[in-house]
């Protein structure tokens, strides 16, 4: 019996192994605030990445499919009760994640003997002012960064994720045509999926352009877009890459 | 992750599944004297249908409010008009567009026109009890869009208080006033040049305060319409691009031209 805390820490372990492993090869996806409003942005092979979940709130992730699903059902299903019995403008992230979302995939991933969700989630809210947006960085064990940078990235590894959202944040200041964040996105997509290094012998842009070109041949690039103003209470809706500007 | 609910995407499964009820709908013989809601109306006209209301509320012989609007946007292709108590009026509503918004975005698919007139006689039927009490009493008109016929087509639709839903042809009215609507609006599709349905917005626009307009000569719970104190009437627009409201500037813009 004593040895049981460490079999239970030790079986943490090899869940927390267990789900990157599982999630090397994900697809990264991106969210950047913008003067307008929200861009989201994955690309997907079969699977949507992109999702609607409120008025002003929307989700792109990275893992398995079914997985994703309950996660934004669960979001879904609870931002519209909050709307209901309160009001719309009740529905904040804030409150989703850190009471709702977190918490929920904090249990599921210390209940060792289910299955972990095989996630790694990026929440966005737009609002009315940009300086008060809210991008949330939601991990497979229920941790979360609220964060206030330009850009944030979701990818199958930590490392690799934080150098594709410093290089974004730099090359993306003082942009905010669409089409070229979206470029700017899809460049860094495919220098993760290319296994690239943002710190050194990052390829040129042309080549990195020519790259995400090729690459998307044959996938799906979702693009949302979180409108900071709108006559409607619904300010998601998709975009094409035409629609985009490219 | 959520609570299991019996049917995927139906917003009142789950507030069944967390006890919330929808509307409430509770007995009581000691009811107070209500807060109506009259006049509505839709008919089709060249570009889709035109649904407008007057914006009077009593109880009783008092007027509560000549600033309420019952010609509600329910998602960008329905359209809901309310004539009855508004408390349970406007709570209808409520549930209609937060249940159409949830299945849109559950289940990444927009709700069935068919569907969307179900749910407004489900609500209808399960407030019978405040029906047939005599309090509670609504008497709705819909509108929506419908996706399956090409090109798509808004269509109108009515209902009596227990929830029977029918499809108006031309046109439909509602709440104490909508005798004298119907009556001038049967006649004008049958002998008016040019028929409602024939008319374009510059057209139909006036013809619609009128209507209201005269339904306020024989009904003093139709607010009418009075272009010098800038009382003007709710108007929504459906078409197959979506629902456009009309405000008081362009009603009066219409009105004068």
């Amino acid at each position: 019996m004593t040895e049981e805390p460490y079999r239970w820490l030790e079986a943490i372990e090899n869940r927390r192994e267990y789900v990157r492993e599982q999630l090397k090869g994900g697809s990264p996806a991106f969210a950047v605030r913008l003067p307008e409003g929200i861009l989201l942005l994955g690309v997907g092979t079969g699977s949507s990445k992109v999702f609607e979940l409120f008025d002003r709130h929307a989700l792109v992730a990275l893992g398995h499919p079914a997985d994703i699903e309950k996660i934004r059902q669960a979001a879904i299903d609870a931002a519209h009760v909050e709307a209901f019995t309160r009001a719309s403008e009740d529905v904040s992230l804030r409150r989703l994640v850190s009471f709702g979302l977190g918490p929920q995939l904090k249990t599921n991933f210390e209940q060792i003997f289910s299955a972990p969700f095989l996630v790694e989630l990026l929440l966005a809210e737009v609002a009315a002012q940009p300086e008060n947006d809210l991008l949330v960085r939601l991990h497979f064990d229920g941790a979360f960064q609220f964060l206030s940078s330009l850009a944030l990235v979701v990818a199958a590894q930590a490392a690799t994720e934080s150098g594709a959202q410093t290089w974004l944040n730099q090359s993306l200041a003082g942009k905010s045509a669409r089409a070229e964040v979206v470029d700017l996105l899809l460049q860094a997509w495919w220098c993760l999926t290319e296994n690239k290094s943002f710190v050194e012998n990052l390829p040129a842009e042309e080549e990195r352009r020519r790259g995400w070109r090729a690459a998307v041949n044959g996938k799906t690039v979702e693009i949302g877009w979180l409108a900071r103003r709108s006559p409607r209470p619904a300010r998601f809706e998709f975009l094409t890459l035409t629609q985009a500007g490219l | 992750m959520s609570e299991s609910i019996s049917v995927a995407g139906d917003f009142l499964s789950l507030l069944a599944a967390r006890h919330i009820p929808p509307v409430r709908s509770e007995v009581s013989t000691d009811a107070p004297v209500q807060t109506q809601a009259t006049t509505v109306f839709a008919f089709q006209f060249a570009d889709g249908v035109l649904m407008a209301g007057d914006r009077r509320a009593t109880a009783g012989n008092l007027i509560v409010s000549d600033r309420i609007d019952k010609v509600i946007e329910i998602d960008t292709c329905s359209l809901l008009a309310i004539a009855g108590v508004p408390a349970t009026a406007f709570e209808m509503a409520r549930v209609l567009q937060t249940s159409f918004e949830y299945y849109r975005r559950s289940q990444l698919q927009p709700l069935s026109l068919p569907a969307k007139v179900r749910a407004l006689a489900r609500l209808l039927r399960d407030n019978l009890p405040m029906t047939l009490q005599g309090v509670g009493v609504v008497m709705p008109l819909f509108a929506g869009l419908d996706q399956a016929v090409s090109p798509p087509k808004a269509q109108i639709y009515f209902y009596d208080p227990l929830g029977a839903q029918f499809q108006a042809v031309g046109y439909a009215a509602s709440g104490s006033g909508a005798l004298t609507i119907r009556s001038v609006l049967s006649f004008q599709e049958r002998y008016g040049e040019p028929r409602p349905s024939e008319m374009g917005l510059a057209q139909a626009v006036p013809f619609a305060l009128r209507l209201l307009m005269t339904a306020s000569e024989f009904d003093s719970a139709t607010g009418g319409v009075n272009p010098e104190t800038r009382n003007f009437a709710t108007i929504k627009v459906l078409r197959t691009s979506g629902v456009e409201t009309l405000s008081a500037e362009q009603q009066a813009q219409f009105l004068q031209s």
